[in-house]
């Protein structure tokens, strides 16, 4: 392992798991390769779909592969370039078991100049047998048009609009 | 925090009595923690989803998870079907497919559903999502639920 990879490796987990979504989540990256990440749900009463059984949303297995997706998406990059999502389709093959952790896990299978395709899957006590299987891809975007001095350009930008909207309509 | 079948035929009937959506969104621990709303428009149902620090996916934009978005679909597609469908049970998913369109910008995401076909077994549900303009959507899915 090359030591650009062993910087990257923690980064990526700090990133995903200690903010936003990921954190209410509160999932674990359990093995990041180039082009392979593993990821593991532990149960939530919190995002129960079903409260009849217990089972979890499926729109948890969305957030869980889409992150893993993308995970996996960013690990054949360089930190240029980011990775936003162009589609993801999802296939449910059985119910989740309630009470349960997920094991997730996701690959790139190709990826070209401005695509990045990934397959992933979904799974609880079998791997051979999982609950959800997906195929995402992903868009490879220069980092320039939303870095943050790019983002702050934009905030001014806005803020003065709205100042200046705000004045025409107190001379009116 | 297992309910019994029974609340859920309660529930039902009183959310359509009452034209409120929202009764079956109180329903489903998901729809909270992702603070998901529904509220009746125009004899159809409006779904929103306020911005909250956790469902930020992107915290350098600041921009709404892709994960949330598609289970915030989801979800809605689900409540479409109890609440206009008049299906009994909660349906259960089969596949689920979404084109990301625009970026989430961290403000509030509306959601408008269209039951396409409904058969005995199987329902197939088209879902838009948009922000500041209905007619720049920034995600669109379909998905198929399993009603019987």
């Amino acid at each position: 392992m090359n030591l650009k990879f062993a910087i990257f490796k923690p980064m990526l987990k700090l990133a995903m798991e200690r903010t936003g979504h990921g954190a209410a989540l509160g999932f674990e990256i359990t093995k990041v390769e180039k082009g392979e990440v593993e990821l593991l749900f532990p149960y939530q009463v919190e995002v129960v779909g079903n409260p009849l059984t217990g089972v979890i949303h499926g729109g948890v297995i969305v957030s869980l592969l889409d992150t893993c997706c993308g995970s996996a998406a960013i690990t054949i990059l360089d930190s240029r370039v980011v990775t936003p999502t162009m589609d993801l389709r999802l296939d449910y093959m059985h119910p989740a078991e309630p009470f349960q952790p997920v094991y997730v896990s996701a690959k790139v299978y190709k990826h070209t100049a401005n695509v990045i395709f990934c397959r992933g899957s979904a799974w609880q006590g079998d791997r051979d047998n999982p609950i959800a299987h997906c195929v995402a891809t992903f868009m490879k975007v220069e980092t320039s048009s939303i870095s943050l001095s790019s983002v702050m350009t934009r905030q001014i930008k806005r803020l003065f609009r709205s100042k200046s909207a705000h004045l025409v309509k107190e001379d009116e | 925090m297992i309910e019994s079948s029974a609340s859920l035929q309660a529930k039902l009937a009183n959310a359509r009595a009452l034209k409120d959506p929202q009764q079956l969104l109180d329903f489903i621990p998901y729809a909270a923690f992702i603070g998901a709303k529904a509220k009746v428009k125009d004899n159809s149902v409006i779904y929103c989803l306020d911005k909250r620090p956790s469902n930020i996916g992107n915290p350098s934009l600041p921009a709404v998870h892709g994960g949330v978005i598609g289970g915030f679909l989801e979800l809605s597609a689900s409540i479409e079907i109890l609440y206009t469908a008049k299906v009994q049970a909660i349906p259960r998913v089969v596949d689920f497919s979404i084109d990301y369109l625009r970026p989430g910008r961290y403000r509030t995401i509306y959601a408008s559903c269209e039951v396409l076909r409904q058969g005995r077994k199987l329902i197939n549900v088209s879902v838009l999502a948009w922000q500041d303009n209905q007619s720049m959507p920034i995600a669109t899915a379909r998905c198929h639920f399993l009603i019987s």
